[in-house]
């Protein structure tokens, strides 16, 4: 195909995924006000609304499949699927978003409010004169992040697969993804290159001023602005426009505590959950009874999984995804050191690695899993090369700030006290790293766990990447292209579950333990 | 509470409080008495200052008194008649300026203007306009409170808490974060305002740590004492305006209000 066809094509494909994502994200915001202001302002509304986002945002996108199957696809053959893929963006990007919301809202001064009501603001006007302005600076910083959780997904959603549904939306990644398996490498190439252009710009010329925008709505004081030489403020926002790029922030990490959720709460969301999937299920003939077969239909999957089987799942998972952190570490500790201590260094290799991280890992797992098999390479090495591709970033960053966080007055008592070399490493360095590298790893397992729905098994129209031994990203890929509810439902609930003990039993004390010893207050 | 009785206590007191109940739920279903039983009176055109042992609640009384808190036993009269919400007639301003950061000066003295609807747009904004020349900021309108020194913001909170014409302005610590050159002249003002009679408002209750403050502006001083909070004595302040505290009278009603208060 001639050059200027295959740049025609691309763009088109650029364009339209581009819509796709931002009609998600405008429904993201208008959903994040919905949820996140009376969550805030209402505690009942919060009693109710936190617990379901919070199971929400555990579930792996994958399993949002069937029901976008079910809303979507049944009412229209052709608008159905651009709604399901839609929708399944939507559920990318939400939750961070109306997080934020909540958060901007619940942190507004008690003053103001109480300003406002001493003013006489009616409640319908404090939504329009306090609570969204309130939000605006959190809901543009939030932006990116979303944006790139989108665009991670973006594969997965425009390649819908359910039993014997099957259909492909015009996009780049679809087109992307046809490119690597038909073997043109150029044109494959030239797609990720205008992916990453399309990146930058949007972050540049969309994002960028919102966040800018919205940083006079903060309730904080603003630094004084200084006077700059006039080639500064184009290069400073560039490189914020990279900073808005960078990958930990797709991971939510509260700035103030959520109330704590008790263990009743969240199981009488995740029952609330079940049963609006089981009502949209049996939406077709909406009875009491068949909602109830549909219930008790879709809780099957647990009986099929059985009890060893998921926990040896989970386990062949967790293996990968640990070494997977543990290949990242190798390489990032020694990385940020040296980012730290050679500063010349730090304004080139910062913005290269913000680069590449803010590129989509899932757009090039079709090469690597292509490359893995006609190599004949253990195809576990694929799989960890994978989760490696979408986790390595969160630990390198969070370790960068970690070390940024070092007091000037201990690197000169060390210079003071000859302290240098390994006893610099051991005295100074690691512990003052420690917590954001318990953070970064914290992280990463998210974003990992994430990663293992396409690690472990992918079907990319006729070729199918699948690691072979246990996974439970591999049951989930399993149960949406069988088309099987109840063991899709089932193995969720195994592997969100999971994460929620291992967050809670082993993540969080260890970041308490890390804080505590260089006396960081959380 | 009959006419007659609505119309005695509107001419005794502007505002009154009567045998004021309150408690804050503590962590653990344990609660903490602040008021059990305060009654207390704000007198037309009179400068009232509160003091009191700090942590006691004299916030909470504002809160109280500007009718954002309700309290669970007594009532609070504002010209006779039971005070249920906040009003546009009362002011509050706190010690945090609680501007709104999205709006700039002008915007945000015009938010207190918005149950005025027989005003056109215009004259709200000619009213915003005198409110700020006269408060000395003339000329910020179009600024943004992150543009603004701390002495500024205050000045844009007093002429919001004002520009609505209350009868009553109720201060919480409104200097306490201010530089002392600001605080000096930013209570000159409130006090040339205040004795001013075509101006609002009638009335000014303060409540301040500063003794000597205090005694610099108040006719009568209300010194609280700890929790549950009662009336531990009133000082009046009979000294000419304006003040100097360099006076040896000035210390006499100082060192009265120390007694008071230990």
């Amino acid at each position: 195909m001639a050059f200027g066809a295959v740049v025609v094509e691309v763009l088109a494909a650029l364009g339209f995924s581009w819509a796709r994502m931002t009609i998600a994200l405008i429904i993201s915001v208008i959903f994040s006000l919905l949820v996140g202001i009376p969550a805030a302002v209402n505690r009942i509304a919060e009693k109710i609304i936190i617990p379901v986002l919070d199971v929400l945002q555990s579930i792996p996108i994958l399993s949002f499949f069937p029901i976008a199957l079910y809303a979507f696809i049944m009412i229209h053959p052709i608008i159905g699927p651009e709604l399901a893929a839609i929708f399944l963006i939507f559920t990318s990007q939400a939750w961070n978003i109306a997080f934020g919301v909540y958060e901007a809202v619940k942190l507004i001064p008690r003053e103001i409010i109480e300003i406002s009501k001493s003013l006489g603001l009616s409640r319908w006007r404090r939504i329009f004169d306090v609570y969204i302005p309130a939000a605006f600076p959190r809901i543009a910083s939030n932006l990116p992040p979303s944006w790139a959780n989108g665009l991670y997904f973006l594969v997965a959603c425009e390649m819908i697969t359910i039993g014997e549904a099957r259909w492909r939306l015009f996009g780049i990644g679809t087109l992307s993804t046809s490119y690597i398996l038909s073997g043109r490498i150029f044109e494959f190439a030239l797609s990720l290159i205008s992916v990453m252009i399309a990146i930058i710009l949007t972050n540049l010329l969309v994002f960028i001023p919102l966040m800018r925008y919205g940083e006079r709505y903060k309730f904080e004081e603003r630094a004084a602005e200084v006077p700059r030489v006039w080639f500064e403020k184009p290069l400073k926002r560039f490189r914020e426009a990279l900073g808005g790029l960078r990958p930990e922030r797709r991971f939510r990490v509260p700035s103030i505590e959520l109330p704590k959720l008790r263990l009743v709460s969240k199981i009488v969301a995740v029952l609330l959950i079940l049963l609006a999937a089981s009502y949209t299920i049996s939406a077709a003939r909406p009875s009491f009874e068949n909602l109830l077969r549909g219930a008790s239909w879709i809780l099957n999957g647990f009986a099929k999984l059985g009890l060893i089987n998921p926990l040896v799942m989970i386990g062949f998972s967790l293996l990968r995804v640990s070494l997977a952190i543990v290949i990242a570490l190798l390489w990032c500790i020694p990385m940020a050191i040296l980012i730290y201590e050679k500063k010349v260094l730090e304004n080139i290799l910062i913005p290269t690695f913000q680069v590449i991280a803010s590129f989509p890992a899932t757009l090039i797992l079709p090469l690597i899993a292509k490359l893995v098999v006609d190599a004949g390479l253990p195809l576990e090495l694929g799989a960890i090369l994978m989760i490696l591709l979408g986790t390595q970033w969160y630990i390198l960053f969070f370790l960068v700030d970690g070390m940024r966080s070092i007091p000037f007055e201990e690197e000169e008592v060390c210079r003071v006290l000859g302290i240098t070399g390994l006893g610099k490493l051991r005295h100074l360095y690691l512990p003052r790293m420690l917590p954001s590298l318990v953070m970064g790893c914290l992280v990463a397992m998210g974003g990992g766990w994430n990663t293992l729905v396409v690690a472990e098994r992918i079907v990319l129209e006729d070729f199918v990447w699948d690691v072979g031994n246990p996974g439970i990203g591999r049951i989930l890929s399993i149960a949406v292209s069988m088309g099987d509810i109840p063991l899709l439902v089932a193995s969720t609930i195994w592997m969100a579950g999971f994460i929620a003990i291992l967050n809670r039993l082993f993540w969080r004390r260890l970041y308490e333990k890390a804080a505590e010893l260089v006396g960081v207050a959380r | 509470m009959s006419e007659e009785k609505e119309a005695e206590a509107a001419r005794e007191a502007l505002l009154e409080l009567r045998e004021i109940v309150f408690s804050y739920r503590m962590r653990g279903g344990g609660r903490l008495q602040v008021f059990d039983g305060l009654s207390l009176k704000v007198r037309y055109a009179e400068f009232l200052g509160i003091a009191g042992p700090s942590g006691c609640g004299k916030s909470t009384l504002i809160r109280i008194m500007a009718g954002l808190l309700k309290p669970e036993k007594g009532v609070v009269l504002f010209r006779g008649k039971p005070l249920e919400k906040p009003t546009p007639r009362i002011g509050v301003m706190f010690q945090n300026p609680a501007l709104f950061p999205w709006y700039t000066v002008l915007e945000n003295v015009l938010l207190a203007l918005i149950h005025e609807k027989e005003l056109s747009r215009e004259e709200k904004i000619e009213r915003a306009r005198v409110f700020l020349d006269m408060v000395g900021l003339m000329g910020f309108e179009t600024a943004y409170p992150a543009e603004l020194s701390g002495g500024m913001k205050s000045r844009v909170a007093l002429a919001r808490a004002l520009v609505a014409q209350p009868d009553l302005l109720l201060m919480d610590e409104p200097f306490s974060n201010l530089d002392p050159l600001t605080a000096i002249s930013l209570r000159r003002e409130i006090e040339t305002l205040w004795q001013n009679q075509s101006l609002p408002p009638s009335s000014v209750v303060m409540v301040s740590h500063d003794i000597e403050e205090l005694v610099e502006l108040c006719d009568r001083i209300v010194v609280l004492t700890q929790r549950p909070v009662k009336v531990a004595g009133i000082v009046e302040v009979k000294l000419e305006r304006p003040r100097s505290r360099r006076s040896e009278e000035f210390y006499r009603y100082v060192d009265e209000v120390y007694t008071l208060l230990s």
